[in-house]
């Protein structure tokens, strides 16, 4: 019964598709993502009172340990608010004639179908279905991407489909040769590719294949998560997609092929008796992934694209913090984890109030935003600085943390190089897209904010983005350290 | 049986190479149908010994999938396509055919090399069959760079998911069937999305070169 | 001294029969009745009793080429065994090294080549330049794929190579010997001017490669050029019949088992041969500047049989 959260997108797909009423649809989206949200936040409670290393739930392939909770837990109360700023945007957009009925319902049907496939990727304990789910993300979020049917739309929604498909197909060739390297350790079909068993038999595994299909799924799940130099999909999908469908890919998809990524990477750690492997690997895509994001971001002339890369950076730190597998650094990547995707996705909310205002994503044509919209205009600069790592916003916490245990390794060139890069994108984001804020608004743009419930929601991200950064109560450090303790290996 | 199985290998090899040296959208479909077509005498071959020795039918029903679908489905819906959009004859390769064909050929070689790093699979037999379905996977993805044509991309997309299944099946003798399901009816939906973008970039682009699609840059 | 008495007559007198087949066969798939099988023997009949007519600006090599490049494929007739089998017949011959049939050969066209340009005429210019392109299109590929033969049997000679094959149940059901076999046989009908390359059958001067070299040459010199071309065919065709379809039989000792083998050595070229033939009929020319294309094939083919040797070698 603890699985039935998996069913109400489900049934809210099916009812966004019978119901005519476009309200009565919106109404229908809202109430089944926050039924969603509660049905995991008391999944979050019961792990965390469990006591000891967290509950563990397994139902045949399903399967709920205290590290899929956490990315279990931003899905859905970031799909909450999501829901509810979307349920605004969509409508003003019909208002305004820019989509038709048929596309309102194409897009609630779509966005909870994009939610359902990833409470599956997250809640599955066989990395085939894993993989699955991951390559049906795609499916259900590319019409979301190519949502206005524009040349450039259509243009980000065809390189996100060809690239992704091809990133997640060798992921697949990688999850065939874990496959080939546990022939003769698995006892019984029912074992095969569940990652809960392959850890505890991970001795057996042969290394060397082992070690080839790491390469493969962290090519293929890394296209996903947009590491470099697999990325070239995520600015374009990024800057071309509705907003909130931004918010989504943003700070939620991209976790749960990272989620992918770490979980395979624990196999295989555990088998060949340390990180030095996946370390290199990690630590080389995600410092690759920094410094091309702080390169592009210097010159950026799209807010939405900036932001993009700016997600690539992100991706890139928790995949170096993740590299180093000590326990600190574990701990801070979750952490990171969940502090990039509260920010970020408050940010592309609040580039939906401003798109919607100005009508283009050009840096250059947006001036005086604090005058035309006083809400999201602050929540946006403030976001900017959490984003870019100020304190005492939970992302410069964890960027710290992560620091001090890349340096408290003994790793003193990577740390320098990491924190230069972090300095350069500080740089980059205040370099390019402060003056937005401030100047005269052009004469054709009227002042005021429309939608109070989408600046309600993204108000609401800001203060829980704030709060994030400045205290955690224990039972968040106990899930964390849980999550940690899974990911080092110890216990399953 | 294993003979059977490295000629069969060989010879899906071989079609790659084919579909890389075929000038023509509708040529390299039909390398596409005939590589399909290899892959379900493999699977058939398999999941008959598979049910006379442990009654098992799952390599079976695989193997009706792959014909109903990548034998007859998926080319008779490109093709389709491809009648629909194409209004006239255009160069969709980058380089000559010739040196596309010694890339490849470098392509297997550095596979061998690859694979034979690595050492043993646990089952001797396999290790040729998994270098060949290796690198069909790798000519698929280098197929769909050098290609223009949005169908071309498509069908590089589909051998590169031939040259996955086959890997699994030769190297695995197939998966848990609910993965395979899976993965199925991911490539179903994958396969219609991408047709159905292939019209839309037609209408909007007037063609369905991919180079055109050069807008977001940075 | 038997076995190259026999090698020779074997070779030298069977090589006319064999095209003479293959043009039945395509006769046949026309609806036409055909030359006599035996046609191309009254043709060098006839050609030898004539007198020769030479052109003016030659120079020696014009009047050496054909024998030179006849002597060389004689020689080279003996380097590859056509009866293998037969205990005792060949046993004092060691056999020849495959980089010496194959550079016996090339000897033969260099010189053929040299001839075609001697003259000074066009199309003896435009065989030539085409015949290099050609061999030297298709040269990797042999080299590869005889080389890959030669690792599985653990030796270069032709010999060592067929004695390989013999001792295993059946080498054409082995992927790399499958792979070869394809290779070899698109050599065949590249190296002997057969039709995806070159159609022997007409004198079209576009097209003509082979026929364009030796167009100046009559009576004895244009016999022995065309049989010499004969014997090339026939050389290629031993290869692939002895190595990739040999008879493993056990056969009596002595003269019924030579005579015997003899007897089976010649129903498989003749069935190689209408085989041949049936392939020719089935496709069409390709256009000169598509042949890299089909040399690039049978490159790529060689590579994947050499590839997959070393993997199954392991």
């Amino acid at each position: 019964m603890s699985f039935i959260y998996l069913a109400v997108p489900l049934a809210a797909v099916v009812l966004s598709f019978l119901i005519k009423n476009r309200k009565a649809i919106y109404g229908v989206v809202i109430l089944s993502s926050l039924i969603t949200m509660l049905l995991t936040l008391w999944l979050t409670y019961v792990n965390v009172s469990g006591g000891g290393n967290g509950l563990v739930l397994t139902m045949g392939i399903l399967y709920i340990d205290s590290f899929s909770i956490i990315v279990l837990d931003i899905i859905t109360i970031l799909g909450f608010f999501i829901h509810i700023y979307s349920a605004g945007y969509i409508e003003r957009d019909y208002i305004s004639g820019k989509i038709d009925e048929k596309q309102v319902k194409l897009y609630f049907i779509l966005m909870n179908a994009f939610v359902f496939t990833m409470l599956v990727s997250v809640s599955v304990k066989n990395v085939g279905i894993l993989w699955v789910a991951i390559e049906a993300t795609t499916l259900a979020s590319v019409f979301l991407v190519g949502f206005y049917n524009k040349r450039e739309s259509l243009e980000a929604a065809w390189k996100y489909i060809i690239i992704c498909s091809v990133g997640i197909a060798l992921a697949f060739l990688g999850i065939v040769f874990l496959h080939l390297s546990s022939t003769g350790v698995i006892a019984s079909p029912s074992q095969v590719l569940n990652f809960t068993d392959l850890t505890v038999l991970a001795k057996g595994l042969d290394s060397s294949v082992l070690k080839f299909a790491f390469i493969f799924i962290l090519l293929g799940f890394g296209t996903k998560v947009g590491l470099a130099p697999m990325h070239t999909w995520l600015p374009a999908a990024h800057s071309q997609a509705p907003s909130p469908v931004s918010a989504m890919l943003s700070g939620v998809l991209l976790n749960s092929a990272m989620y992918g990524i770490i979980r395979t990477m624990t196999i295989v750690n555990v088998n060949l008796g340390s990180n030095v492997f996946t370390g290199r690997l990690m630590i080389f895509f995600g410092l690759l992934s920094i410094a091309i994001a702080a390169i592009v971001i210097l010159t950026q002339k799209d807010y939405k694209s900036l932001l993009a890369y700016s997600s690539i950076e992100h991706m890139g730190v928790i995949a170096l913090a993740a590299g180093f597998f000590t326990p600190a650094s574990l701990f801070a990547a979750l952490l990171h984890m969940i502090n990039h995707s509260f920010t970020k996705s408050m940010l592309f909310l609040s580039t939906g109030n401003i798109l919607q205002k100005y009508h283009t994503t050009n840096i250059s044509r947006i001036k005086g935003i604090l005058k035309v919209l006083p809400v999201s205009g602050t929540v946006f600069i403030v976001g900017l600085l959490a984003i870019a790592g100020t304190p005492p916003f939970g992302i410069f916490s964890c960027e710290w943390n992560i620091l001090t245990a890349v340096f408290s390794g003994k790793h003193y060139i990577i740390g320098s190089v990491t924190a230069v890069l972090l300095a350069v994108v500080f740089a980059g984001i205040v370099h390019c897209v402060f003056k937005m804020f401030f100047g005269e608004p052009p004469s054709e743009v009227e002042s005021g904010e429309d939608r109070i419930a989408g600046t309600a929601v993204i108000v609401v991200l800001l203060i829980i983005v704030a709060a994030l950064g400045l205290f955690m109560p224990d039972a968040a450090i106990n899930l964390l350290n849980n999550a940690q303790a899974i990911i080092s290996g110890g216990v399953c | 049986m294993t003979t059977y199985m490295d000629i069969i290998s060989i010879f899906i090899l071989i079609t790659s190479f084919a579909l890389v040296a075929s000038k023509k959208i509708t040529s390299y479909i039909k390398a596409f149908r005939i590589q399909s077509a290899l892959l379900a005498m493999a699977l058939a071959v398999m999941g008959y010994f598979h049910f006379v020795e442990s009654g098992r039918i799952d390599t079976l029903v695989l193997c009706a999938l792959i014909i109903a679908l990548k034998v007859v489905y998926f080319p008779k819906l490109l093709n389709k396509t491809y009648d629909r959009v194409e209004h006239k004859v255009e160069k969709d390769f980058f380089m000559n055919i010739p040196m596309l064909i010694l890339l490849c050929s470098g392509i297997v070689i550095f596979v061998y090399f690859i694979i034979s790093g690595i050492g043993s699979f646990g089952n001797e037999d396999v290790t040729m069959q998994v270098v060949n379905m290796v690198s069909v996977v790798l000519i698929g993805v280098f197929f769909m760079i050098t290609r223009k044509k949005a169908i071309g991309q498509i069908v590089g997309f589909l051998v590169v998911e031939n040259g996955i299944f086959g890997a699994v099946m030769f190297g695995a003798e197939g998966m848990p069937l609910i993965v395979d399901i899976g993965i199925f009816i991911d490539l179903i939906t994958g396969i219609l999305i991408m047709g159905l973008m292939v019209f839309k970039i037609n209408d909007l682009f007037d063609s369905i070169n991919t180079n055109k699609l050069r807008r977001l840059k940075g | 001294m038997g076995y190259i008495i026999i090698q020779l007559v074997l070779m030298v007198g069977l090589a006319p029969l064999i095209n003479g087949i293959i043009k039945k066969v395509k006769a046949f798939s026309q609806k036409r009745k055909g030359a006599p099988i035996l046609q191309m023997y009254y043709d060098i009949g006839k050609l030898l009793k004539k007198e020769m007519v030479v052109s003016e600006t030659s120079s020696w090599i014009y009047k050496a080429a054909p024998y030179v490049v006849f002597g060389s494929t004689a020689a080279a007739a003996l380097l590859v065994p056509a009866v293998t089998n037969a205990g005792g017949l060949n046993a004092a011959f060691s056999g020849g090294d495959v980089l010496v049939l194959l550079y016996t050969l090339a000897l033969g066209r260099f010189f053929l080549m040299l001839a075609g340009l001697d003259t000074g005429s066009t199309f003896g210019g435009m065989g030539s330049s085409r015949e290099g392109m050609i061999s030297s299109l298709m040269e990797p590929s042999i080299l590869i794929g005889l080389f890959t033969l030669g690792l599985a049997s653990g030796s270069l000679s032709i010999k060592m190579i067929m004695s390989e094959s013999l001792s295993k149940v059946c080498p054409i059901a082995d992927p790399v010997y499958i792979i070869i076999f394809f290779v070899l046989v698109i050599v065949l009908l590249a190296e002997t001017c057969r039709i995806p390359v070159d159609d022997p059958a007409t004198h079209l001067e576009l097209t003509m490669v082979h026929e364009a070299m030796i167009l100046e040459y009559s009576g004895r010199q244009l016999a022995l050029m065309e049989l010499a071309a004969a014997v090339k065919q026939l050389i290629l065709m031993t290869l692939i019949v002895n190595i990739f379809f040999p008879i493993t039989a056990v056969l009596p000792a002595g003269v019924p088992g030579v005579a015997i083998m003899i007897i089976l050595y010649i129903v498989r070229i003749v069935l190689l041969a209408v085989v041949i033939g049936v392939v020719e009929v089935c496709i069409v020319k390709l256009r000169f500047f598509s042949i890299p294309n089909l040399a690039a094939l049978s490159f790529i083919l060689a590579i994947i049989g050499f590839v997959n040797y070393f993997v199954i070698g392991r």
